[in-house]
């Protein structure tokens, strides 16, 4: 036996055999997923940057370089969609706030938490669509809200929040922070259920109030969760807001609630192909640099 | 070894499959390809309750007496939402796949199918004998082929509550007939309390309406309209886009209801005869509805739009077939498609519909003896009227949805002014000659040759 390890050690050819085996084996079992993710996944994005440089329909596809993009670029109905969504990123932060607010609250382990923490959740599970439809009949000039306003003689609040082109993209923001609160509530709740009480018993021993103790022990600690959340609220403000821009204002008046995502649905439905994947690599790229940039946050903050 | 084993073991994994794909391939049934008209699966994308409520009711109960009749014949009907009508059928036809029969607004959103390939001519399967009696085929012809079927005629009249005239000091059967009249009329409603005129633009329909209605009004032929979209004539000349400044000055004169940017053109439809506004225009199916909640002709006036521009298409009326059902290219049945689209003609089919409806079929064979109402008598003839037109249908289907509807939103929500709506109108010209050179090119042949 001892023999045998000696001769396998000295010789080269069988030194090099196993570790070749264990070198390809692994890469061989991770095939069939790699596959499925590369066909799924990178297939779908190959060819909507191909089709970017395209114009026509897809029976016909004619060569047209960078013109889709700079059209784009040029479109003041597309400038208009990626401001709004810009405007519709300060919702993260009041998200994260509000959300970390009240799952610190809920914390505390108050009475009733469990069904205050369903009651807030409970927008979250509820379809878009359906949210939409509903907001649409309170928010018109004459809808719920603007009666139960004028009802209460605040006249001077009643706005005609989807009508309005300076106040539409703000109700479809408000729209979204109503719905997501929820996810981040949860989550953040969760969190801090997992922490070990330890540390926070050690703080309060030590003097550490209440302020103190979320300030400095808890919200520390939850760190990486909440920069995961605002990493998914960046995403979902960019990239997953048609729902609800459609059913509320369908990018109107005119443009003015229009986003990117509404943009490339209308150039896709107007058999814009090309335009339609332009738009869609662009906000790829903007999502990417975000959420890498975000990361390379986190990690500069590790190292301090 | 191990390497070539791992590489012999994928070979023969890759041949399993291949061989598998192969032979499920060639076991599989040969398809019954044959268009037989009376053995048929269809699938038909339809959309008309918007325009007639209780289309969508009548279709079902024609589907079943049809499928009764012929046992072999499966339809499946698959209803469209009005936001998405064109928009899913341009995905469908990009992928060469979906309904049998489909539907569409008529001329252009049926005729750019058409030239993109996505349609049958309906003349090529229908009998000459039989579209004859079809209204308003000129809508829908191109190349001197017939590319859908009519199957209403929906006039848009002016409809005024006789009541609130009354209260106003107006004269209740005696509704305006030209601008400054309806202007006049509006000042006195609005200063007796009363919501002058109902318009639903949310979703920019009924700035498109305003377009049509009023737009025209300057043109003297629907031709013109053609050439501005084609470049020959400028869009931003008042003759085409001075009903913006007009519509302005309707707003701003409070004459439009204050909610006006806030709810769908749908619901702007139901505010007359939900007695919330004074006066509005819709089509003849909510005309009915309407009728019936104020009390048929005593209290409810019927005319024709107002006059407001110096044009020959400004006395005309406003009657189009709206929707019309076409073939699809990929339908494996069309003469199975076009047997039941002909049968939605039968007699029975046009009694069922207009008892259904209240909206008249697009058939010289329905009798007009069934029309009793008084009401839908006084429609009935302005239906009939000489020259009647819906420019919205000449306007590419990507220009209608990008700078027609948007357009009429800036102004209606105060958001634009009137030059910033027609600098939208030439972006979108602009942008669909270039983004669509080829249906730009059908276009002008169209619009040069038919």
């Amino acid at each position: 036996m001892g023999h045998e390890r000696l001769s396998r050690d000295t010789d080269p050819k069988a030194r090099r055999r196993p570790r070749r085996r264990r070198a390809l084996w692994p890469y061989l079992y991770a095939l069939p997923a790699v596959s499925a993710t590369a066909f799924a996944f990178g297939f779908p994005l190959v060819q909507v940057v191909k089709d970017s440089f395209y114009a026509g329909n897809f029976d016909a596809p004619i060569w047209v370089g960078l013109d889709n993009y700079k059209g784009v670029i040029h479109d003041p109905s597309f400038r208009t969609s990626l401001l709004n969504n810009l405007k519709l990123l300060g919702t993260v932060p009041v998200m994260i706030v509000l959300g970390l607010a009240i799952a610190l609250v809920l914390n505390d382990r108050i009475r009733g938490m469990r069904q205050y923490q369903a009651v807030v959740f409970l927008p979250y599970i509820l379809p878009a669509t359906a949210i939409g439809l509903c907001f649409s009949f309170l928010l018109q000039e004459n809808g719920v809200l603007n009666t139960a306003l004028r009802g209460a003689h605040l006249n001077f609040l009643a706005q005609d929040w989807l009508g309005n082109s300076h106040l539409s993209i703000g109700s479809v923001g408000g729209l979204v922070v109503w719905q997501q609160l929820g996810f981040c509530v949860v989550v953040f709740t969760a969190a801090l259920l997992a922490l070990p009480p330890e540390t926070s018993e050690a703080a309060r021993i030590d003097g550490a109030g209440w302020w103190a103790l979320q300030r400095r022990i808890l919200v520390p600690q939850i760190r990486p969760i909440i920069e995961l959340i605002a990493v998914i609220q960046v995403i979902t403000a960019l990239s997953w807001v048609f729902n609800y821009v459609y059913i509320l204002t369908s990018g109107g008046p005119g443009y003015a609630s229009s986003v990117m995502e509404l943009y490339i649905w209308r150039s896709f439905s107007n058999g814009a192909n090309g335009t339609a994947a332009s738009v869609a690599v662009m906000l790829l790229g903007m999502a990417s640099v975000l959420i890498g940039l975000s990361l390379w946050v986190r990690k500069q903050v590790e190292r301090a | 070894m191990p390497r070539r084993k791992v590489v012999l073991a994928l070979g023969a994994a890759l041949a399993v499959v291949a061989a598998a794909f192969a032979s499920s391939a060639a076991s599989k049934p040969a398809r019954v390809t044959a268009d037989d008209p009376n053995n048929a699966n269809l699938t038909y994308w339809y959309w008309g309750e918007d325009d007639a409520p209780g289309a969508n009711g009548w279709l079902k109960k024609e589907v079943a007496l049809y499928e009764k009749a012929h046992p072999k014949v499966k339809i499946t009907v698959v209803t469209q939402s009005t936001d998405t009508l064109t928009s899913a059928f341009t995905t469908a036809a990009q992928t060469k796949s979906g309904p049998d029969i489909a539907t569409q607004w008529a001329t252009l959103p049926v005729l750019t199918p058409a030239w993109n390939g996505s349609s049958v001519p309906i003349s090529d399967y229908v009998p000459a004998g039989e579209i004859k009696n079809w209204i308003g085929t000129a809508e829908n012809m191109s190349g001197g082929k017939l590319w859908a079927m009519p199957q209403y005629l929906l006039g848009i009249p002016f409809l005024w509550n006789k009541a609130m005239f009354k209260k106003a000091g107006l004269n209740p059967n005696k509704g305006p007939r030209t601008w400054p009249q309806l202007l006049a009329a509006c000042a006195k409603l609005k200063a007796a309390g009363f919501t002058p005129f109902g318009m639903g633009n949310k979703d920019g329909y009924g700035g498109a309406w305003f377009f049509s209605l009023i737009g025209k009004q300057n043109l003297n032929s629907i031709d013109e309209l053609k050439d501005a979209m084609i470049g020959k004539a400028n869009f931003s000349d008042p003759k085409f886009s001075g009903f913006y400044a007009l519509l302005a000055d309707f707003k701003k004169k409070g004459c439009l209801n204050s909610d006006v940017a806030s709810i769908s053109f749908t619901q702007g439809l139901g505010l007359i005869g939900q007695k919330k506004v004074a006066m509005s225009w819709v089509t003849d199916g909510f005309a009915a509805g309407a009728s019936k909640a104020l009390g048929g002709t005593k209290g409810m006036g019927v005319g024709p739009i107002p006059v407001w521009g110096k044009g020959k298409l400004a006395t005309s009326y406003d009657t189009t077939q709206s929707s019309s059902a076409f073939i699809t290219k990929w339908s494996k049945h069309p003469r199975a498609a076009a047997q039941f689209l002909v049968f939605l003609h039968s007699q029975q089919a046009l009694r069922a519909w207009y008892k259904a409806t209240g909206v008249f079929p697009a058939d010289k064979r329905f009798p007009a003896s069934l029309v009793t109402d008084p009401i839908a008598k006084q429609q009935l003839a302005l239906d009939k009227s000489p020259v009647s037109v819906w420019p919205e249908n000449y306007v590419p289907p990507q220009v209608d949805g990008n700078a027609d509807l948007a357009a009429g939103e800036l102004i209606t929500s105060g958001a634009g002014k009137p030059a910033d709506a027609v600098s939208l109108w030439e972006r979108e010209l602009k942008k669909w000659k270039s983004q669509h050179p080829d249906e730009f090119r059908n276009y002008s042949k169209w619009a040069t040759s038919g």
